[in-house]
């Protein structure tokens, strides 16, 4: 009994080590397919394994990527982000995606890394090609400058860390990685499309027209395209020779109108404590995931249906649920601004404020005011939104107990 | 001077238990920076360096070449050099002294030393992120383990007078308690730290949750020690000092584990509504990062050992002194019997 006593005693620590670390070699990192995309479009195990066979043709593996001439993409500059960690004596170094982003951004570029559940805000999912901070219209894609700048100036009050001691190198390896799992994830949701059209029987072709003419292609040009969707914030959307104080008072002005409508998520002290209750399109996905689910699920419970309507149900209730539970971070909502930090993630340079408030915020609730193409009309004139600007610089200064023209009167008016 | 005492006891084991220490503490900073800049992978061969002997490969390229390979092939080296003392140690062990234990014990820190360095080539070619957990879990033990042998090869060991205070048991069972949760808290450490992005979410927060609440109750229990050690042991600096030492170091370690996180992933989100959380920006691999994360792992380190000295210490004052040159014997207390190879020294 002794021995037995005095051996669990030894060897416990021994135990909760191997059991902590677990044991036997790891298997190579592979990308994975978004599952609860899959569940809700309700893909078979067997056209899940063409996907993901597609995307390896099309993309290789996170140790050996590979892209084809469409995507544009430097096969170079992949190598040396992708892979292992690795070093040599001459100071060339490989795998930087996996050393720098893929704890939070996960292999796969799913914003499901390890460390991503307590993170908040949490990690960019890359694969919907919706970025937030950057130059170009609304629906368009980054440009590299934008990635880059991302990457070197990091993003306030985030866990994005500023990458700024890195060799430029490194850096452009990074951006051309993150546009590499973009495209690769954006592929995957037009193949996935593509599954879920198909008709019983059906199967989908492989060939170039299909897969690459008319799946990546598109996705591709997305990005190429890029450099010709900057906002301009010259010519006809050049800042007014207009004194300040006025222009500050002109934006005060339209901050607190149902023109503008600011105050409603920014609230009417500016501090971001009006509308709270939304969510950024990451969260809404799987928010509408979940209300789904629960739908189906009361379905099961209380509608009458024939024994395989029901078991087909039931499967997918299972796979979603599973998918939920596994492959999603539970929805947060989207939090505005507090305007009087003097803390923009996007930038804060009076342009880069133009910019956000003439294309808003790509995937989150902020909407763009500024015309939807150059030459239409936009909620506000390029004008208005420079003066929008000159007031939201100025709110750190602005003396908070001061309050709002707008909200003064109806107090007025209900003494 | 107690009579009992081998008046012709060589000075050298703890001459060179101590140099043992001293070699392996920067060991452990050098390894923490390796894997904070992860430079694991800097050189790709073992035992060789880029097909060079260790000791052959041009110290210009070394010196003067990137810093992942500096620190490295730097850290091989050292290795070499506590490897080295470890040698020495043993020697000394067998030679100038005449207690048996003290032998063995050399031998495992010869076999420590060498399983070790051997984790460390095992990570480098199967560039396997599950054994530079283990070789960082290892390490700490390894030089908690030297502290150990010094505290055992010195004269205030031999010369240490037993007594039969009650308190010496507490304090004994205390720091027992103290120790493995130490080392509990560095396993988690290492979940955090070599983490493999293919980890499945949500093992991060769970690690990081064990890390949280084992950090409260190691506060809780070294509070308990100190205040045990200061109450009844006041005067008694062998007990008093690492004590007080545990209890400053417990706390600047909390500091440094929450600067190792602001560092890493920023404020947490409940400060935000100060400007200086919402403003800040970590900055990968610089300097403050590196350092702090470094620091915590190298502090983590002292903290075992300086837990385990002071268990060690409490446990050889509440030994019988005559047990020293006696034949082994079943020890009387469960925590003598998980150690009592140390209290027959």
């Amino acid at each position: 009994m002794r021995t037995i006593l005095s051996g669990c005693v030894r060897f416990t620590p021994c135990l909760a080590l191997v059991l902590l670390v677990g044991c036997g070699q790891s298997d190579p990192p592979q990308f994975t397919l978004d599952m609860v995309a899959i569940a809700e479009k309700q893909i078979p195990a067997n056209q899940q394994q063409k996907v993901a066979n597609i995307l390896e043709a099309m993309f290789g593996t996170p140790d050996d990527p590979f892209v084809l001439p469409e995507t544009g993409l430097d096969l170079a500059k992949l190598q040396m982000a992708a892979g292992p960690v690795k070093s040599d004596q001459f100071g060339h170094e490989t795998g930087l995606y996996r050393r720098h982003c893929a704890h939070c951004h996960g292999t796969t570029g799913d914003g499901l890394g390890p460390t991503a559940m307590i993170l908040n805000p949490y990690p960019r999912d890359y694969r919907q090609g919706k970025f937030k901070f950057k130059s170009t219209e609304r629906p368009a894609k980054p440009t590299d400058y934008d990635l880059e700048t991302v990457l070197r100036q990091g993003v306030q009050g985030t866990a994005m860390p500023s990458f700024a001691l890195l060799p430029d190198a490194q850096i452009d390896a990074l951006v051309e990685y993150v546009k590499y799992l973009s495209m690769r994830g954006q592929t995957e949701i037009g193949l996935t499309d593509a599954m879920a059209d198909l008709s019983e029987g059906e199967e989908l072709p492989l060939t170039h027209d299909t897969l690459v003419a008319e799946i990546l292609a598109p996705v591709a040009e997305s990005w190429q395209e890029a450099p010709d969707k900057i906002i301009p914030t010259d010519g006809d959307n050049a800042k007014p020779d207009m004194p300040k104080a006025e222009s500050i008072a002109a934006g005060e002005k339209l901050f607190y109108s149902a023109k503008a409508n600011c105050a409603k998520c920014h609230g009417w002290s500016a501090l971001g404590d009006g509308q709270t209750n939304d969510y950024d399109d990451w969260s809404k996905a799987i928010h509408e995931a979940e209300e789904s689910l629960a739908s189906d699920v009361n379905t099961l419970n209380e509608a009458e249906m024939s024994a395989e309507e029901r078991e087909a149900l039931a499967r997918h209730v299972a796979l979603l649920s599973s998918a939920l539970a596994t492959d999603a971070l539970p929805p947060r909502h989207a939090i505005p601004r507090n305007l009087r930090q003097g803390v923009y993630r996007g930038g804060r340079a009076p342009y880069d404020i133009y910019r956000r408030i003439y294309a808003g915020i790509n995937g989150a609730p902020m909407p763009a005011v500024g015309p939807p193409f150059p030459g239409a009309p936009g909620t506000l004139t390029s004008d208005e939104i420079w003066n929008l600007v000159d007031y939201v610089l100025s709110l750190p200064y602005e003396p908070i107990s001061q309050p709002p023209r707008d909200q003064r009167a109806v107090s007025r008016a209900q003494l | 001077m107690n009579p009992s005492l081998d008046q012709r006891e060589s000075p050298w084991p703890h001459r060179l238990a101590v140099a043992l220490v001293c070699a392996t503490f920067p060991m452990i900073w050098i390894g923490g920076l390796v894997t904070t800049y992860g430079a694991g992978m800097a050189v790709p061969d073992w035992p060789n360096t880029y097909g060079y002997n260790l000791f052959l490969y041009p110290w210009q390229t070394w010196v003067y070449g990137p810093f992942k390979l500096f620190i490295e092939h730097g850290h091989r080296l050292f290795g070499t050099l506590v490897g080295m003392i470890a040698i020495a140690f043993l020697v000394s062990t067998w030679c100038c002294q005449r207690r048996a234990n003290l032998r063995w014990l050399g031998a495992a820190a010869l076999i420590g030393v060498v399983a070790q360095g051997a984790l460390g080539g095992l990570r480098v070619l199967a560039d396997e992120v599950q054994i530079a957990k283990i070789h960082g879990i290892v390490g700490p033990v390894f030089f908690a383990f030297t502290v150990a042998l010094a505290s055992i090869t010195s004269r205030r060991w031999q010369s240490a007078k037993r007594s039969e205070e009650r308190q010496l048991g507490a304090i004994e069972r205390l720091g027992v308690i103290t120790t493995l949760l130490v080392f509990l808290q560095l396993v988690l450490g290492a979940q955090l730290r070599h983490l493999s992005p293919e980890a499945p979410l949500g093992n991060f927060r769970l690690a990081l949750f064990f890390h949280l609440a084992v950090a409260v109750a190691l506060l809780a229990h070294v509070f308990m020690l100190a205040a045990r050690v200061l109450y009844s042991h006041r005067q008694e600096s062998w007990l008093a000092r690492p004590a007080v030492g545990l209890l400053v170091m417990l706390l600047v370690q909390i500091g440094l584990g929450a600067g190792s996180w602001v560092t890493n992933y920023g404020f947490p989100v409940w400060l935000s509504r100060y400007d200086f959380a919402a403003a800040y920006v970590p900055v990968a691999d610089g300097a403050v990062q590196a350092w702090t994360t470094t620091a915590h792992v190298a502090l983590g380190s002292l903290i075992l050992a300086t837990s385990l000295m002071l268990t060690l210490r409490s446990m050889r004052l509440s030994s019988p002194l005559s047990a020293r040159f006696a034949p082994s014997k079943p020890a009387t207390s469960p925590s003598q019997r998980i150690l009592s190879m140390g209290a027959g020294l």
